[in-house]
């Protein structure tokens, strides 16, 4: 037995507490992506990385159990209540912008009219305009650039009768791209505005 | 010497404004959820404004779920406690970071742009475990 069992122990028998643990499990996002967690304890540390994998703490000083993979019927029995509380996720579209432009690709009056929809669908007053640019030109230049990309999409939203006051404006510059490039690259699917319906 | 106390005193009211800055949204509840702001409580309810440094409690039947500016996706379930430590959100400055404590309770996170642009910075305290998320979802119970 560990000094911190013991310790838990000893101070759960006089408190009437009982020491804590902390399970963790890996599951995949709405698009079927899975990511990685770390989970580090003073003992160690143990990576999970694939679908429904699942680790456990229960005393500090000790690494992370050995993971093990997690049925759906456990993971419902214990974040049931949780998981059928989750928030529907934000809609994302995406407008494309011509090189070095804060014009709109042509072509793009259908991505804005289904933007325009969603946004009435949902009744939603939490809207964020992110603009972003490829990595050709200086950082300066390309945050100026991505928040006038951002700007001309709220003012065309708010001429078709989106409260402005619902929307704010981000630019995140060449920070965020779409596809990962060099420094200095062209690369159009990284030229755009995503707007994110929440 | 009195331009600079006034030079300190802007400068901390500008940190306390800055501060102030909603940083997420409360999008579904089930009584009881309260949200403790500088140590007032307010009851959780649709579009209540979520800041950094808030304590999210959840009592035995309730539940609450947040959408926060960069799009990542909280949800606690029934007697969960949980701090927002740090949220640093300037991606044009790759300057972002998410880190809250989970004291106790279940929990869901499906991270967003901070997980995006700097995956190291999106990290979970618990009483006896640190958590780094390299995107996208987690589930965790702190018992």
């Amino acid at each position: 037995m560990t000094i911190t069992k013991a310790v838990c122990i000893l101070a759960g028998a006089v408190f009437l507490t009982a020491c804590s643990s902390t399970k963790v499990v890996l599951i995949p996002d709405a698009d079927g992506k899975v990511g990685q967690v770390s989970v580090t304890t003073e003992g160690g540390e143990q990576l999970l990385t694939r679908e429904g994998e699942s680790t456990e703490v229960v005393d500090a000083s000790q690494a992370p159990k050995a993971p093990v993979i997690l049925e759906q019927s456990r993971i419902n029995s214990v974040f049931g209540a949780t998981l059928a509380s989750e928030p529907d996720p934000p809609i994302r579209h995406i407008l494309y912008f011509s090189f070095d432009s804060i014009e709109l690709k042509p072509g793009s009056g259908d991505t804005i009219a289904a933007i325009h929809k969603d946004i009435l669908g949902r009744q939603s007053c939490d809207i964020s305009v992110i603009g972003h640019t490829d990595r050709t030109g200086d950082d300066t230049y390309n945050r100026r650039l991505s928040l006038q990309r951002s700007e001309n999409i709220i003012r065309k939203l708010t001429n078709m009768g989106i409260a402005p006051n619902c929307m704010r404006s981000e630019y995140y510059g060449e920070n965020d791209p779409k596809i990962k490039t060099a420094d200095g690259k062209a690369e159009p699917e990284n030229r755009r505005v995503e707007v994110e319906i929440r | 010497m009195r331009i600079l106390w006034v030079l300190l005193f802007l400068l901390s009211f500008s940190c306390v404004a800055a501060d102030q800055e909603p940083i997420g949204k409360v999008k579904t509840y089930k009584p009881e959820a309260v949200i403790i702001h500088d140590g007032t409580e307010v009851e959780a309810t649709i579009d209540t404004s979520i800041y950094a440094g808030d304590q999210i409690v959840t009592r035995a039947k309730g539940t609450v779920g947040i959408i926060f500016i960069d799009g990542a996706v909280l949800t606690l379930g029934p007697t969960s406690r949980f701090t927002i430590d740090k949220f640093t959100f300037n991606p044009a400055d790759n300057d972002v970071s998410f880190i809250s404590t989970i004291i106790k309770g279940t929990v869901s996170f499906i991270s967003g742009a901070i997980g995006r642009i700097s995956p190291e910075s999106v990290k979970f305290k618990t009483p006896t475990a640190t958590l780094g998320l390299r995107g996208t979802k987690i589930l965790v119970e702190v018992k």
